[in-house]
């Protein structure tokens, strides 16, 4: 998971913290039944005006945080090595190379049949990456291994009745 | 011009509101009906999933897609379209006589699309999941055939044409007489009645104000779903041509994002209502107007453009090469970020009018307050979401299962249960049987769906795949968790059953004010002590039964001693490694890998010849692909030596 996804998850539980604790304040207030009078509620009209401004300024900042971190245009440079992967119910095809570590490898992945999606995890379980692959398109996937070892390829996007089991091993060697 | 005649007063006693009273009815009986059996699915899926009661896996995936389609369709949809009409006359909207045909015809396609989709995964086991991406239906691997695919298709055409029909129907209400006297163009008044007269009222509304605001929302939903549903009927109908004449395909690419150009404001013609919803009864638990002015008509003029462009969200992680995906994905993201003005205006709104009220604490006003506590909560974790960055992460984890359950379930579903509760002593001329269980009902749901939703996010956090029949073992601790708490979660639902249909046979109490101090706390401690209880009892009893009667893993791996290391020039040992490596267990049992796949023949059974292998593997046959292109001569003559060595096979290998 990537230092970004942390951050988000972190802001995730604070933020749902803060609605907790904003709901709760909201029940609390109603204890003593009052009337309302026009007055308090034109006040109130009046201060979402206030929460449109901060909704749009919290938005406009999450979106400049968050937007640079995409997948999109990476390329292995001259040196990466490039490996073919075809997707087909219910397995990966891929050639024998030994992918090694430190050097960006990109991934030219396709399917033979439906949708699939080729996820690498480590074999503690981690994500790693994934990426999605159809059929009659070649889906492109740079990553660079930072260890040597077995890695686990999953499908990550169903494709029929094994799809939890479509899966292969990736070697990396130092 | 006239004074401006929106009055937002329900409609009289009369025939108009008697329609809408008996349709709204129907809608709702039929859509609970659907949840009940929806439920069941689901736990059913969740149970197998965790070991209790190991369901097959092309029925598992069969069960996925009923549970999806009927519990997102069928019950929450089906609901709120039926709730709309009922909310339309307590604004005023009286529904004319074309929109009574809709209306009608909108239950008879829904009730037949349901019934199809029933039909069709749970006798003949479709499995494509509810969004069936394009081309799996017509890649059933031996679990359904092109007619399943066909009828199911046409099951989901038809609740398609449901919305359509539906969608109309509110068209012509929303710019029906109602809104005349604002002006004589049915344009002017689609846009009065999405709210425009907050904004610009000396064209859109001659009093200075707009329409209800609970118009609003089914205003907007009822435009967006034409634009969003009639690309897919027209590729759903060429799918179905596909079945008589094969050269009529869709380009996958394509398919995707019209799925997804569907997929999205799908959503919404399940929140939208919903909020509608939230906009008529809230205020009347609160003993005061909806707190909103004009800057909630911005949020909806937002909403109904940027619904309908925001759904590249859904694919991310698709941007294969050569294409505009990646660009599309991009803009996606603040396009999505724009959709969410709407929500968080409305929980403001609806926040602050229930703020230092007389509210009610009765079932409907506790389901209406957890109702928006679950739709804050999902619409945030829906923000990470809409994020490229976290959707990298997330994207076809559990994370996602659980972010809409809390949304469907909850955010929306309470809006469905609260509207229930309240309406149905209307509709039916009845009282409610009883408020004290409905709101054990309704904090049980709260607890109980929530915590669902949670293990969900935390698996989905760490990588757990959805769609799988078994989770993985890295997943697997949390699994057991669900057992009993889908357990409650089902359970609870009969006291809604119950007092509903008590409801019905008119075994109603008199209803007293809940005031926070009747209600709240003293609900809140007993569900807390119960819950606890329920679950620990429940998490112990499996936790020490499930083991029992089990048998342990074979003593596995003495390795037989007649097979030789090498047969016809293939390495037995480099054999059972590239096996595993090239995913033959995907589709072939085999005892000696471990593998179990069901697709091709069972090479233990089988018992197939090496010479019969090697050919099979380097030429592929039928479904199977050939593997001369990926693997060596010798790797293939390796992978024939360990498969004849392992199951006893014939040796006619000519070394």
């Amino acid at each position: 998971m990537g230092r970004i996804a942390i951050i988000l998850i972190i802001f995730l539980l604070a933020t749902t913290a803060l609605a907790a604790v904003f709901t709760v304040w909201v029940a609390m207030s109603t204890r003593k039944q009052r009337v309302q009078s026009d007055a308090e509620t034109h006040k109130l009209r009046e201060t979402e005006k206030a929460w449109f401004v901060i909704v749009i300024v919290a938005l406009v900042a999450l979106l400049f945080a968050t937007i640079f971190f995409t997948p999109y245009g990476r390329t292995a440079g001259p040196d990466g090595q490039v490996v073919k992967v075809e997707g087909v119910q219910f397995a990966w095809l891929m050639p024998a190379t030994t992918i090694k570590a430190g050097t960006p490898v990109e991934f030219d992945i396709t399917s033979k049949d439906v949708n699939h999606s080729f996820a690498v995890y480590t074999k503690g379980g981690k994500l790693l990456f994934q990426v999605q692959v159809m059929p009659g398109y070649t889906q492109k996937y740079v990553y660079t291994f930072k260890q040597a070892g077995t890695y686990d390829v999953l499908c990550l996007e169903y494709c029929g009745v094994d799809h939890a089991k479509m899966q292969a091993q990736i070697t990396v060697a130092a | 011009m006239t004074e401006h005649p929106i009055t937002a007063t329900p409609l009289p006693e009369g025939a108009d509101r008697a329609y809408a009273k008996s349709v709204a009815f129907r809608y709702l009986i039929a859509s609970t009906v659907i949840l009940g059996a929806s439920g069941l699915l689901g736990m059913v899926l969740r149970d197998s999933q965790a070991g209790a009661g190991r369901v097959p896996d092309a029925w598992y995936y069969a069960i996925m897609t009923a549970h999806g389609l009927g519990a997102f369709v069928g019950w929450g949809a089906f609901a709120v379209m039926g709730l709309a009409w009922w909310v339309l006359a307590e604004a005023g909207f009286p529904v004319r006589r074309f929109g009574r045909w809709m209306a009608e015809a909108t239950w008879w396609l829904m009730v037949g699309g349901v019934f199809g989709v029933v039909v069709t995964c749970l006798l003949f086991k479709f499995g494509g999941s509810w969004v069936f991406l394009y081309p799996i239906s017509l890649y059933g691997s031996g679990v359904w055939g092109k007619w399943t695919a066909f009828f199911f298709t046409f099951s989901v055409l038809l609740a398609g044409l449901a919305i359509v029909t539906w969608c109309v129907g509110i068209l012509h209400t929303v710019v029906g007489p109602a809104l005349g006297a604002v002006s004589k163009n049915p344009i002017n008044r689609y846009f009065t009645s999405i709210g425009w007269g907050y904004l610009a009222p000396k064209k859109f509304a001659s009093n200075g104000k707009g329409v209800p605001y609970a118009v609003i929302p089914l205003a907007v939903i009822a435009l967006d779903m034409i634009i969003a549903t009639l690309p897919l009927a027209v590729m759903l109908i060429l799918l179905l041509v596909h079945t008589f004449v094969a050269s009529v395909t869709v380009d996958p690419l394509w398919a995707k994002n019209i799925l997804w150009w569907f997929g999205h404001p799908v959503v919404y013609l399940l929140l939208f209502p919903a909020v509608a919803v939230y906009y008529t009864l809230v205020p009347k638990k609160a003993g005061r107007p909806l707190v909103a002015g004009n800057i909630i008509a911005i949020g909806w003029a937002i909403a109904v453009t940027a619904n309908v462009i925001v759904w590249a969200h859904h694919v991310y992680i698709d941007y294969p090469s050569g294409t505009i995906q990646a660009s599309l994905n991009v803009i996606s993201q603040p396009l999505t970020f724009s959709v969410t003005v709407v929500s968080a205006l409305s929980l403001y709104s609806l926040f602050f009018t229930i703020f230092r009220s007389k509210y009610k604490w009765d079932t409907v006003g506790t389901a209406l307050f957890l109702g928006l506590f679950s739709w804050f909560s999902a619409g945030l974790s829906g923000i990470a979401n809409a994020t490229i960055a976290f959707d990298q992460v997330v994207h076809n984890t559990l994370f996602i299962v659980g972010h809409f359950h809390q949304m469907a379930l909850e955010g929306i579903g309470f809006a469905i249960i609260a509207a229930t509760y309240a309406w149905l002593p209307e509709f039916t001329g009845k009282k409610l049987y009883s408020d004290r269980m409905g709101r054990w009902h309704v904090w049980l749901t709260f607890v109980f769906a929530n915590l669902n939703s949670i293990v969900w996010m935390d698996q989905g956090i760490h990588g757990a795949p959805r769609r799988y029949a078994v989770v993985p073992h890295h997943w697997n601790s949390l699994n057991e968790w669900a057992v009993p708490v889908t357990f409650i979660l089902v359970l609870s639902q009969l006291l809604f059953a119950w007092n509903i249909i008590q409801t019905i046979r008119g075994k109603g109490e008199n209803r007293k004010v809940v005031t926070w101090q009747q209600a709240a706390p003293a609900v809140v401690a007993k569900t807390v002590v119960l819950a606890g209880l329920l679950g620990a009892i429940i998490t112990g009893g499996w936790a020490l039964g499930r083991h029992v009667g089990e048998t342990p893993a074979a003593a596995s791996t003495t390795p037989a001693a007649s097979v030789p290391a090498t047969i016809g020039g293939g390495d037995v040992a480099s054999g059972k490694t590239l096996f595993t490596a090239t995913g033959c267990g995907g589709c072939h049992t085999l005892a000696a890998a471990g593998a179990a796949g069901t697709v091709g023949p069972n090479l233990d059974t089988s018992k197939p010849s090496f010479g019969k292998t090697v050919d099979r593997v380097t030429e592929g046959e039928g479904a199977m692909p050939p593997y001369s292109s990926q693997l060596t001569g010798q790797q293939i003559k390796d992978i024939a030596a360990f498969i004849t060595g392992s199951t006893g096979g014939t040796d006619d290998s000519e070394d």
